[in-house]
């Protein structure tokens, strides 16, 4: 029981921190009119995944399981696309946000970004949705009486833990000052993007698409081991694997520094503008 | 250089990657029962490109999962799914169905 408990809460976090990052930076930056999209995303997830849950039983209506694998390696690298280009929107919103916030409740945001907003909390609750239902349901099935209902319950109980996981998490960034707490978001989202990216990598290469060039580059199993509760943290957050393969590491470090430049370009780019600004507010 | 240019750069990087595919594939097929893993021990020689089929004999989804050889994959009812390790040194990985953490087994690299 205590085993279907950590299961279902590893299963969960993911999905958990991802909303939680989305959700703590709306509310912070005076766009709570977004949240709805965030949670609608969440619950269209939801079902999406309890639908899926339900009919994988009937093995007729189960796509080929390296066809499976390889659609979401792609819906992985297309959420890296939507991640990217939200951080981006968002790191350039969050500059004019500091004098702004005082002067308007709230800011409208354009559909587009509305709709990634809530297809990127789709597919992070989906990805790890559909597991813990997956698991879940065969807990169910495998005990077809009154006996799985306390299986069930620490499921639940395992999920409903990853979101207090997650809040608690979030609530330390409260005391982060404005400046702060953009920063911080943006470098997360960025590493979650990050993450997303090298578990597409590294569902590529299990398919045989990719070589990892390297099997195992290194191993910090013995630092922070993949099922501790520290390592199934990280590899929610940040997607950690102990043991990379090269192919992994190379995505990772070609992606985080381009994405720096990329922020670094944005802030270079509005300082002149600010400049301006002050100029002729003076 | 706009972000959607470097973003175009990333992923050219990345398909590179996909150049050093080695020539012959060693397939080791491998069964999920509800007893374990079937057979609970398998061979492969070091260095291959080692196609595990594995295979979900049981009534219920599992997840074929292995820190050491950094894979995982959940596999429904009777289906049988692809899981490609490759230029292992020798030693032994091992693995488990993660849905049912009792069953476990490991792979002899040699």
């Amino acid at each position: 029981m205590l085993e279907t408990l950590l299961i279902a809460w590893r299963e969960s976090l993911e999905a958990a921190l991802v909303v939680g990052i989305l959700l703590t930076y709306l509310a912070r930056s005076g766009q709570r009119s977004a949240v709805p999209y965030v949670w609608v995303g969440s619950l269209l997830a939801l079902l999406a995944a309890l639908a899926c849950g339900l009919v994988s039983n009937d093995a007729a209506s189960h796509l080929d399981a390296d066809l499976q694998e390889l659609l979401q390696a792609g819906i992985l690298f297309l959420a890296v696309a939507v991640l990217t280009w939200m951080i981006l929107w968002m790191h350039r919103n969050a500059a004019g946000l500091g004098d702004e916030l005082r002067r308007k409740a709230d800011q409208a945001l354009a559909t587009g970004r509305l709709v990634s907003l809530a297809a990127i909390a789709f597919v992070a609750v989906f990805r790890e949705g559909l597991e813990t239902v997956l698991f879940l349901w065969g807990v169910l099935v495998q005990r077809p009486d009154l006996t799985a209902l306390p299986f069930v319950a620490a499921g639940l109980g395992g999920a409903t833990l990853a979101v207090a996981t997650a809040w608690l998490f979030f609530r330390g960034f409260r005391f982060l000052s404005l400046r702060r707490f953009f920063r911080v978001t943006g470098i997360l989202l960025l590493l979650v993007a990050a993450g997303l990216l090298v578990s597409g990598v590294n569902k590529l290469i299990g398919l045989g698409y990719l070589s990892p060039i390297v099997a195992q580059v290194w191993s910090t199993a013995w630092l922070v081991r993949d099922d501790s509760p520290l390592g199934a943290f990280l590899a929610a957050l940040v997607g950690y694997r102990s043991r990379p393969s090269l192919a992994e590491l190379l995505a990772f470090v070609t992606y985080v520094p381009l994405m720096l430049w990329a922020l670094h370009r944005v802030d270079a780019s509005r300082a002149p503008a600010e400049r301006a600004a002050a100029r002729s507010a003076a | 250089m706009r972000p959607r240019t470097s973003l175009a750069i990333a992923f050219a990087l990345l398909l590179g990657v996909a150049g050093g595919v080695a020539a012959e594939d060693r397939t080791v097929p491998l069964a999920v029962e509800e007893a374990g893993f079937a057979p609970a021990e398998i061979e492969a020689p070091a260095g291959a490109r080692v196609r595990l089929e594995v295979t979900n004999r049981t009534a219920v989804a599992i997840e074929f999962e292995s820190f050491e050889l950094n894979r995982e994959r959940v596999i429904q009812p009777g289906q049988t799914a692809a899981v490609y390790v490759s230029g292992l040194g020798p030693g032994r990985y091992e693995f488990f169905d993660d849905f049912h953490q009792q069953r476990r087994g490991a792979l002899l690299v040699r």
